[in-house]
């Protein structure tokens, strides 16, 4: 491998490590209990919000979707996700270049949104919707909402590393200690 | 077709076979059930009234579909008018909080030519129906349905809702990409300079 590659591919692992974490509000919602993270950082918006199982399950359930779908996104983490533009310029991202961190320092890929509907399309269902949008170009005052997914058991806690672009500058922020929600909603 | 699809195309046609009055009301209760904990859930933001102008306006995409009374419209029925063309579903926090004020618009404008088209994606007609009659104002406007979202892909529409501007030659003048406060006087003012 010739030496810039490697200097390359050794960058990139490293880039996760080395991003700052940026300021994020935490917040609990006093109905569901459910924690939700909020960054705005240098013209994007982030927002993620714990999602229940029982919640996800119904989403899919009353679309009518097959057992085996419902099941599938039920075993991931799940979380509502808010994406927005809060620059004055042309802003993008792509889901496929974010990554969840492990305690145990490990860097994985996110299920994007082709990922799923390729594997819902094998299950016959042709359903396109609910997961955040794979990559998107927003125009000032534009912004998007849908289902973020990490495969990672109930209550885990992972940081994200996320990247966006404005005005051909790229930025890469991070988010520590999100955790997955719990399996049930509390009891009253 | 794969064996997978007839099997979901034979589930989902045995539940809109299932009598209306019965469905109607199991959804109004799963909305009670459903919407009400989304809405908790899920956090929207302030919607904001920006609409993108397109650098090089394009023709929209022909397309016809089905209203809440099984009727037929076709983009074209509306040549001469300047059409607000909105993809949305219930389950989509940011296009509930955008129907108010659409219907707030057409109401304002709908006698100079003006018409908001609200392409449903991917719901059937009983839920939809359901969801509308909670709504404090039934939208006056057409809701159509766009079952295999061809239309939505034909826009290359990604997420929901996504809104257009059309002008009175069937053009995409403008975009809007999340949800929007539609009946803003910046966005009258852009519908009547396209209405002029």
């Amino acid at each position: 491998m010739p030496a810039l590659l490697r200097y390359l591919a050794l960058l990139f692992l490293l880039v996760p490590c080395l991003v700052a974490a940026a300021e994020v509000k935490q917040s609990r919602n006093s109905e569901t209990e459910l924690f939700s993270w909020q960054v705005e950082d240098r013209g994007f918006s982030l927002e993620l919000v714990q999602l229940h199982t029982d919640f996800v399950r119904a989403v899919y359930g009353a679309r009518g979707f097959p057992p085996a779908l419902i099941d599938g996104i039920a075993e991931y983490c799940v979380f509502g996700t808010i994406a927005i533009n809060t620059s004055d310029a042309q802003l993008s991202y792509r889901v496929a270049d974010w990554r969840y961190v492990t305690p145990d320092g490990e860097q994985h890929p996110l299920k994007t949104k082709t990922q799923w509907t390729t594997e819902w399309m094998k299950m016959g269902v042709p359903y396109n919707w609910s997961i955040l949008p794979d990559d998107q170009t927003f125009e000032v005052g534009d912004w998007s909402q849908g289902f973020t997914t990490v495969r990672l058991p109930r209550e885990s806690v992972f940081d994200l590393v996320y990247s966006w672009t404005v005005e051909g500058k790229t930025h890469v922020s991070r988010i520590e200690e999100l955790r997955c929600a719990p399996e049930h909603l509390p009891e009253r | 077709m794969s064996a997978e699809s007839r099997n979901f195309a034979v589930h989902r046609s045995i539940c809109q076979n299932v009598s209306r009055a019965r469905r109607q009301l199991v959804l109004a209760a799963l909305c009670l059930i459903l919407v009400q904990p989304l809405a908790a859930q899920q956090v929207v933001p302030e919607l904001g009234h920006t609409l993108t102008a397109l650098p090089a306006p394009m023709s929209g995409a022909s397309f016809t579909l089905q209203d809440t009374d099984e009727e037929t419209h076709a983009l074209n029925d509306y040549r001469g008018k300047v059409i607000l063309l909105n993809f949305w579903a219930t389950w989509c926090p940011p296009c509930r909080r955008e129907i108010p004020s659409m219907e707030r618009l057409y109401q304002l404008l709908k006698e100079e030519g003006f018409v908001v088209l609200a392409v449903n994606q991917w719901e059937d007609p009983d839920h939809v129906f359901a969801y509308l009659g909670q709504l404090e104002a039934d939208p006056s406007f057409p809701i159509l349905f766009d079952p295999e979202s061809e239309v939505a892909k034909a826009y290359g529409v990604k997420g929901l809702p996504t809104t257009f501007l059309l002008d009175k030659d069937g053009k995409v003048r403008y975009r809007a990409v999340g949800g929007r406060e539609f009946d803003h006087p910046e966005v009258v003012a852009t519908i009547r300079r396209l209405l002029e």
